[in-house]
Protein backbone atom coordinates (compact mmCIF):
# COMPACT_ATOMS: atom_id res chain seq x y z
CA UNK A 1 0.00 0.00 0.00
CA UNK A 2 1.42 3.35 -0.94
CA UNK A 3 0.56 6.39 1.08
CA UNK A 4 0.24 10.00 -0.04
CA UNK A 5 3.34 11.29 1.67
CA UNK A 6 5.29 8.31 0.44
CA UNK A 7 5.95 7.19 3.98
CA UNK A 8 3.78 5.25 6.37
CA UNK A 9 2.64 7.78 8.87
CA UNK A 10 1.52 6.72 12.26
CA UNK A 11 -2.06 7.73 12.46
CA UNK A 12 -2.50 9.51 15.78
CA UNK A 13 -6.11 8.58 15.85
CA UNK A 14 -8.78 6.89 13.90
CA UNK A 15 -10.09 10.20 12.60
CA UNK A 16 -6.58 11.27 11.66
CA UNK A 17 -6.10 8.06 9.77
CA UNK A 18 -9.33 8.62 7.93
CA UNK A 19 -8.22 12.11 6.97
CA UNK A 20 -4.79 10.87 5.89
CA UNK A 21 -6.16 8.21 3.60
CA UNK A 22 -8.90 10.44 2.28
CA UNK A 23 -8.00 9.73 -1.31
CA UNK A 24 -8.65 6.15 -2.26
CA UNK A 25 -5.43 4.24 -2.39
CA UNK A 26 -6.47 2.83 -5.72
CA UNK A 27 -5.64 6.10 -7.43
CA UNK A 28 -1.99 5.51 -6.44
CA UNK A 29 -2.00 1.79 -7.01
CA UNK A 30 -3.77 1.72 -10.34
CA UNK A 31 -1.45 4.21 -11.88
CA UNK A 32 0.60 2.59 -14.55
CA UNK A 33 -1.41 -0.59 -14.71
CA UNK A 34 -1.38 -1.84 -18.17
CA UNK A 35 -5.02 -2.76 -18.42
CA UNK A 36 -6.22 -1.61 -21.81
CA UNK A 37 -8.07 1.63 -21.58
CA UNK A 38 -11.11 2.07 -23.72
CA UNK A 39 -13.50 4.90 -24.44
CA UNK A 40 -16.07 3.02 -22.38
CA UNK A 41 -14.30 4.06 -19.22
CA UNK A 42 -14.95 7.70 -20.01
CA UNK A 43 -18.58 6.91 -20.88
CA UNK A 44 -19.02 5.19 -17.55
CA UNK A 45 -17.73 8.27 -15.76
CA UNK A 46 -20.19 10.44 -17.65
CA UNK A 47 -23.07 8.08 -16.91
CA UNK A 48 -22.22 8.00 -13.22
CA UNK A 49 -21.92 11.78 -13.04
CA UNK A 50 -25.31 12.19 -14.69
CA UNK A 51 -26.80 9.59 -12.37
CA UNK A 52 -25.28 11.31 -9.38
CA UNK A 53 -26.68 14.68 -10.42
CA UNK A 54 -30.12 13.22 -11.07
CA UNK A 55 -30.28 11.45 -7.71
CA UNK A 56 -29.02 14.50 -5.87
CA UNK A 57 -31.55 16.75 -7.59
CA UNK A 58 -34.35 14.29 -6.96
CA UNK A 59 -33.48 14.05 -3.28
CA UNK A 60 -33.25 17.82 -2.95
CA UNK A 61 -36.56 18.32 -4.77
CA UNK A 62 -38.25 15.68 -2.66
CA UNK A 63 -36.97 17.15 0.59
CA UNK A 64 -38.15 20.55 -0.56
CA UNK A 65 -41.59 19.20 -1.41
CA UNK A 66 -41.82 17.35 1.88
CA UNK A 67 -41.12 20.52 3.77
CA UNK A 68 -44.60 22.07 3.30
CA UNK A 69 -46.16 18.98 4.88
CA UNK A 70 -43.80 19.20 7.84
CA UNK A 71 -44.39 22.91 8.03
CA UNK A 72 -48.15 22.38 7.89
CA UNK A 73 -47.96 19.82 10.64
CA UNK A 74 -45.90 22.14 12.77
CA UNK A 75 -48.33 25.00 12.21
CA UNK A 76 -51.28 22.77 13.05
CA UNK A 77 -49.56 21.76 16.26
CA UNK A 78 -48.86 25.39 17.09
CA UNK A 79 -52.50 26.29 16.46
CA UNK A 80 -53.55 23.34 18.59
CA UNK A 81 -51.37 24.56 21.43
CA UNK A 82 -52.76 28.06 21.07
CA UNK A 83 -56.36 26.78 21.08
CA UNK A 84 -55.70 24.63 24.14
CA UNK A 85 -54.09 27.56 25.88
CA UNK A 86 -57.15 29.68 25.20
CA UNK A 87 -59.40 26.92 26.49
CA UNK A 88 -57.25 26.73 29.59
CA UNK A 89 -57.44 30.48 30.05
CA UNK A 90 -61.21 30.54 29.68
CA UNK A 91 -61.55 27.62 32.07
CA UNK A 92 -59.34 29.38 34.55
CA UNK A 93 -61.37 32.54 34.31
CA UNK A 94 -64.56 30.51 34.70
CA UNK A 95 -63.04 28.82 37.73
CA UNK A 96 -62.12 32.17 39.21
CA UNK A 97 -65.61 33.54 38.50
CA UNK A 98 -67.17 30.53 40.14
CA UNK A 99 -64.81 30.90 43.06
CA UNK A 100 -65.91 34.52 43.46
CA UNK A 101 -69.53 33.42 43.21
CA UNK A 102 -69.00 30.80 45.89
CA UNK A 103 -67.31 33.39 48.02
CA UNK A 104 -70.15 35.90 47.66
CA UNK A 105 -72.78 33.22 48.21
CA UNK A 106 -70.99 32.09 51.32
CA UNK A 107 -70.83 35.67 52.52
CA UNK A 108 -74.56 36.20 51.84
CA UNK A 109 -75.36 32.92 53.56
CA UNK A 110 -73.37 34.10 56.55
CA UNK A 111 -75.37 37.31 56.54
CA UNK A 112 -78.66 35.39 56.49
CA UNK A 113 -77.48 32.89 59.07
CA UNK A 114 -78.38 34.62 62.36
CA UNK A 115 -81.99 35.03 61.30
CA UNK A 116 -82.13 31.47 60.01
CA UNK A 117 -80.74 30.27 63.30
CA UNK A 118 -83.35 32.29 65.21
CA UNK A 119 -86.13 30.86 63.07
CA UNK A 120 -84.82 27.35 63.47
CA UNK A 121 -84.75 27.87 67.20
CA UNK A 122 -88.35 29.05 67.24
CA UNK A 123 -89.39 26.22 64.94
CA UNK A 124 -87.76 23.78 67.37
CA UNK A 125 -85.45 22.51 64.65
CA UNK A 126 -82.36 22.80 66.81
CA UNK A 127 -81.65 21.87 70.42
CA UNK A 128 -81.81 24.83 72.80
CA UNK A 129 -80.37 25.58 76.18
CA UNK A 130 -80.41 28.45 78.59
CA UNK A 131 -82.19 29.66 81.69
CA UNK A 132 -85.72 28.40 82.26
CA UNK A 133 -87.92 26.50 84.63
CA UNK A 134 -88.53 22.86 85.31
CA UNK A 135 -92.17 22.18 86.05
CA UNK A 136 -92.91 18.78 87.57
CA UNK A 137 -96.52 17.66 87.57
CA UNK A 138 -97.82 14.53 89.20
CA UNK A 139 -101.22 13.13 89.97
CA UNK A 140 -102.91 13.02 93.28
CA UNK A 141 -101.42 10.51 95.69
CA UNK A 142 -104.93 9.65 96.81
CA UNK A 143 -107.29 7.72 94.61
CA UNK A 144 -109.77 10.43 93.83
CA UNK A 145 -111.87 11.12 90.77
CA UNK A 146 -109.85 13.17 88.31
CA UNK A 147 -106.69 12.53 90.32
CA UNK A 148 -104.81 11.46 87.20
CA UNK A 149 -103.22 13.96 84.91
CA UNK A 150 -105.00 13.98 81.57
CA UNK A 151 -103.81 15.14 78.16
CA UNK A 152 -105.98 18.20 78.63
CA UNK A 153 -104.14 19.08 81.84
CA UNK A 154 -100.80 18.89 80.09
CA UNK A 155 -102.08 20.86 77.09
CA UNK A 156 -103.26 23.65 79.36
CA UNK A 157 -99.99 23.60 81.27
CA UNK A 158 -97.97 23.85 78.08
CA UNK A 159 -100.20 26.53 76.60
CA UNK A 160 -99.99 28.46 79.84
CA UNK A 161 -96.23 28.32 79.65
CA UNK A 162 -96.27 29.42 76.00
CA UNK A 163 -98.52 32.25 76.98
CA UNK A 164 -96.19 33.12 79.82
CA UNK A 165 -93.44 33.66 77.30
CA UNK A 166 -91.62 30.34 77.03
CA UNK A 167 -89.34 30.11 74.02
CA UNK A 168 -88.97 26.34 73.91
CA UNK A 169 -90.81 23.60 75.74
CA UNK A 170 -90.12 19.92 76.14
CA UNK A 171 -92.36 17.42 77.88
CA UNK A 172 -90.43 14.51 79.36
CA UNK A 173 -87.64 15.23 76.91
CA UNK A 174 -89.93 15.58 73.90
CA UNK A 175 -89.54 18.95 72.31
CA UNK A 176 -92.75 20.61 71.18
CA UNK A 177 -92.87 21.89 67.62
CA UNK A 178 -95.57 23.32 65.44
CA UNK A 179 -96.93 19.84 64.63
CA UNK A 180 -96.48 18.30 68.05
CA UNK A 181 -99.51 16.95 69.84
CA UNK A 182 -100.30 15.95 73.38
CA UNK A 183 -102.92 13.22 73.29
CA UNK A 184 -104.25 10.38 75.34
CA UNK A 185 -103.69 6.99 73.84
CA UNK A 186 -105.12 4.29 76.02
CA UNK A 187 -103.70 4.66 79.52
CA UNK A 188 -100.75 6.77 78.52
CA UNK A 189 -100.25 10.19 77.14
CA UNK A 190 -98.29 10.57 73.92
CA UNK A 191 -96.18 13.52 72.90
CA UNK A 192 -94.85 13.44 69.35
CA UNK A 193 -96.40 9.95 69.20
CA UNK A 194 -94.13 8.82 72.03
CA UNK A 195 -95.77 7.48 75.13
CA UNK A 196 -94.84 9.10 78.39
CA UNK A 197 -95.92 8.49 81.97
CA UNK A 198 -95.99 10.37 85.24
CA UNK A 199 -94.32 12.23 86.70
CA UNK A 200 -94.46 14.74 83.91
CA UNK A 201 -91.49 17.04 83.67
CA UNK A 202 -92.06 20.08 81.54
CA UNK A 203 -88.99 22.16 80.74
CA UNK A 204 -89.61 25.67 79.49
CA UNK A 205 -86.88 28.03 78.35
CA UNK A 206 -87.29 31.66 79.20
CA UNK A 207 -86.65 34.08 82.03
CA UNK A 208 -87.41 31.90 85.12
CA UNK A 209 -88.92 34.68 87.25
CA UNK A 210 -91.12 36.09 84.50
CA UNK A 211 -92.25 32.63 83.42
CA UNK A 212 -93.29 31.62 86.91
CA UNK A 213 -95.00 34.90 87.61
CA UNK A 214 -96.87 35.16 84.33
CA UNK A 215 -97.91 31.51 84.41
CA UNK A 216 -99.46 31.90 87.83
CA UNK A 217 -101.40 34.90 86.54
CA UNK A 218 -102.77 33.46 83.30
CA UNK A 219 -105.47 30.92 82.59
CA UNK A 220 -103.12 27.96 82.64
CA UNK A 221 -101.95 28.86 86.12
CA UNK A 222 -105.50 29.42 87.31
CA UNK A 223 -106.66 26.10 85.86
CA UNK A 224 -103.87 24.19 87.57
CA UNK A 225 -104.52 25.96 90.84
CA UNK A 226 -108.15 24.88 90.61
CA UNK A 227 -107.16 21.31 89.70
CA UNK A 228 -104.77 21.15 92.62
CA UNK A 229 -107.49 22.28 94.96
CA UNK A 230 -110.21 19.99 93.62
CA UNK A 231 -108.30 16.84 92.75
CA UNK A 232 -104.98 17.12 94.57
CA UNK A 233 -102.77 17.42 91.50
CA UNK A 234 -99.33 18.71 92.32
CA UNK A 235 -97.28 21.10 90.28
CA UNK A 236 -93.89 22.36 91.31
CA UNK A 237 -91.90 24.92 89.39
CA UNK A 238 -88.16 25.11 89.86
CA UNK A 239 -86.25 27.95 88.25
CA UNK A 240 -82.96 26.88 86.72
CA UNK A 241 -80.14 28.89 85.18
CA UNK A 242 -79.22 26.15 82.73
CA UNK A 243 -81.73 23.80 81.18
CA UNK A 244 -81.67 22.24 77.78
CA UNK A 245 -84.23 20.80 75.38
CA UNK A 246 -83.57 18.59 72.34
CA UNK A 247 -84.67 19.26 68.79
CA UNK A 248 -88.08 18.14 67.66
CA UNK A 249 -88.09 14.92 65.57
CA UNK A 250 -87.74 15.71 61.87
CA UNK A 251 -91.12 14.15 61.07
CA UNK A 252 -92.83 16.70 63.33
CA UNK A 253 -91.40 19.59 61.30
CA UNK A 254 -92.57 18.50 57.89
CA UNK A 255 -94.98 21.34 57.31
CA UNK A 256 -96.91 20.89 54.05
CA UNK A 257 -99.04 24.00 54.13
CA UNK A 258 -99.24 27.01 56.40
CA UNK A 259 -100.93 30.39 56.43
CA UNK A 260 -99.57 33.33 58.33
CA UNK A 261 -101.88 34.41 61.13
CA UNK A 262 -102.68 38.10 61.46
CA UNK A 263 -101.84 38.86 65.07
CA UNK A 264 -102.37 42.19 66.74
CA UNK A 265 -99.51 42.90 69.00
CA UNK B 1 -15.36 18.95 -19.54
CA UNK B 2 -17.30 15.72 -19.46
CA UNK B 3 -18.02 15.91 -15.69
CA UNK B 4 -19.39 19.47 -15.91
CA UNK B 5 -21.62 18.62 -18.85
CA UNK B 6 -22.76 15.48 -17.04
CA UNK B 7 -23.60 17.48 -13.92
CA UNK B 8 -25.59 20.04 -15.88
CA UNK B 9 -27.48 17.37 -17.81
CA UNK B 10 -28.19 15.44 -14.62
CA UNK B 11 -29.51 18.44 -12.71
CA UNK B 12 -31.58 19.43 -15.74
CA UNK B 13 -33.08 15.98 -16.07
CA UNK B 14 -33.74 15.84 -12.35
CA UNK B 15 -35.54 19.18 -12.36
CA UNK B 16 -37.42 18.46 -15.54
CA UNK B 17 -38.62 14.96 -14.82
CA UNK B 18 -38.73 15.20 -11.03
CA UNK B 19 -38.42 11.46 -10.47
CA UNK B 20 -39.93 10.27 -7.22
CA UNK B 21 -37.73 8.16 -5.06
CA UNK B 22 -39.39 4.91 -3.97
CA UNK B 23 -40.41 5.09 -0.34
CA UNK B 24 -38.36 2.01 0.57
CA UNK B 25 -35.19 3.62 -0.76
CA UNK B 26 -35.72 7.02 0.83
CA UNK B 27 -33.82 6.39 4.09
CA UNK B 28 -30.69 5.36 2.15
CA UNK B 29 -30.75 8.14 -0.41
CA UNK B 30 -29.01 10.86 1.63
CA UNK B 31 -26.24 8.49 2.73
CA UNK B 32 -25.80 7.26 -0.85
CA UNK B 33 -25.54 10.85 -2.05
CA UNK B 34 -22.92 11.73 0.56
CA UNK B 35 -20.96 8.59 -0.39
CA UNK B 36 -21.16 9.51 -4.06
CA UNK B 37 -20.08 13.04 -3.19
CA UNK B 38 -17.04 11.58 -1.46
CA UNK B 39 -16.14 9.66 -4.60
CA UNK B 40 -16.62 12.76 -6.75
CA UNK B 41 -14.47 14.98 -4.52
CA UNK B 42 -11.81 12.25 -4.43
CA UNK B 43 -11.89 12.11 -8.20
CA UNK B 44 -11.50 15.88 -8.40
CA UNK B 45 -8.45 15.70 -6.15
CA UNK B 46 -6.97 12.87 -8.22
CA UNK B 47 -7.64 14.91 -11.32
CA UNK B 48 -5.68 17.78 -9.82
CA UNK B 49 -2.83 15.47 -8.90
CA UNK B 50 -2.86 14.06 -12.39
CA UNK B 51 -3.65 10.63 -11.01
CA UNK B 52 -7.24 10.36 -12.19
CA UNK B 53 -8.24 7.00 -13.47
CA UNK B 54 -11.66 6.35 -14.99
CA UNK B 55 -11.89 2.81 -13.78
CA UNK B 56 -10.90 3.65 -10.22
CA UNK B 57 -13.53 6.39 -10.14
CA UNK B 58 -16.26 4.11 -11.45
CA UNK B 59 -15.41 1.36 -9.00
CA UNK B 60 -15.00 3.66 -6.00
CA UNK B 61 -18.23 5.51 -6.84
CA UNK B 62 -20.34 2.39 -7.10
CA UNK B 63 -18.73 0.63 -4.14
CA UNK B 64 -19.05 3.76 -1.98
CA UNK B 65 -22.75 4.09 -2.73
CA UNK B 66 -23.51 0.41 -2.32
CA UNK B 67 -21.50 -0.02 0.89
CA UNK B 68 -22.92 3.11 2.50
CA UNK B 69 -26.50 2.11 1.65
CA UNK B 70 -25.85 -1.46 2.76
CA UNK B 71 -24.44 -0.31 6.10
CA UNK B 72 -27.45 1.86 6.80
CA UNK B 73 -29.76 -0.94 5.73
CA UNK B 74 -27.97 -3.36 8.02
CA UNK B 75 -28.08 -0.82 10.83
CA UNK B 76 -31.81 -0.41 10.32
CA UNK B 77 -32.30 -4.16 10.58
CA UNK B 78 -30.22 -4.22 13.78
CA UNK B 79 -31.96 -1.21 15.25
CA UNK B 80 -28.88 1.03 15.17
CA UNK B 81 -29.66 2.67 11.83
CA UNK B 82 -29.37 6.25 13.01
CA UNK B 83 -26.10 5.64 14.88
CA UNK B 84 -24.57 3.87 11.93
CA UNK B 85 -25.73 6.64 9.58
CA UNK B 86 -24.02 9.13 11.86
CA UNK B 87 -20.81 7.08 11.77
CA UNK B 88 -20.88 6.79 7.99
CA UNK B 89 -21.59 10.52 7.63
CA UNK B 90 -18.72 11.40 9.97
CA UNK B 91 -16.19 9.25 8.10
CA UNK B 92 -17.33 10.42 4.68
CA UNK B 93 -17.48 14.02 5.87
CA UNK B 94 -13.89 13.87 7.13
CA UNK B 95 -12.76 12.36 3.82
CA UNK B 96 -14.61 15.02 1.84
CA UNK B 97 -13.07 17.77 3.95
CA UNK B 98 -9.57 16.30 3.67
CA UNK B 99 -9.84 15.94 -0.11
CA UNK B 100 -11.30 19.41 -0.46
CA UNK B 101 -8.40 20.73 1.63
CA UNK B 102 -5.91 18.97 -0.65
CA UNK B 103 -7.59 20.50 -3.72
CA UNK B 104 -7.53 23.91 -2.07
CA UNK B 105 -3.82 23.55 -1.28
CA UNK B 106 -3.07 22.62 -4.88
CA UNK B 107 -5.08 25.51 -6.35
CA UNK B 108 -4.16 28.30 -3.96
CA UNK B 109 -0.78 26.93 -2.81
CA UNK B 110 -1.90 27.57 0.73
Amino acid sequence: MTHPAGAVREATSLLGQIADTALDDDYYVFRGSDAPRTRWDGAWVAVLIVLFAIIMTAAAVQTREDRPATELERRTLAQDIEARRQVLESRQSTASELRDEVESLRASAARVDPRTEDLRLVAADVPAEGPGIVATASGSPDDVVGGRISDNDLQLLVNGLWYAGAEAIAVNGNRLGSLSSIRTAGDAITVNFRSIGPPYTVIALGDPDTLTERFSENQGGAYWEARAKSSGLRLSMTPSSEVSVPAVPAGRLDLKHATALEVDR
Amino acid sequence: MIPVIGLVIGVGVGLWMQPTVPLSLQPYLPIAIVAALDAVVGALRALGEKRFDDRVFVVSFISNVVIAAAMVFLGDQLGVGSQLSTGVIVVLGIRIFANAAAIRRRIFHA
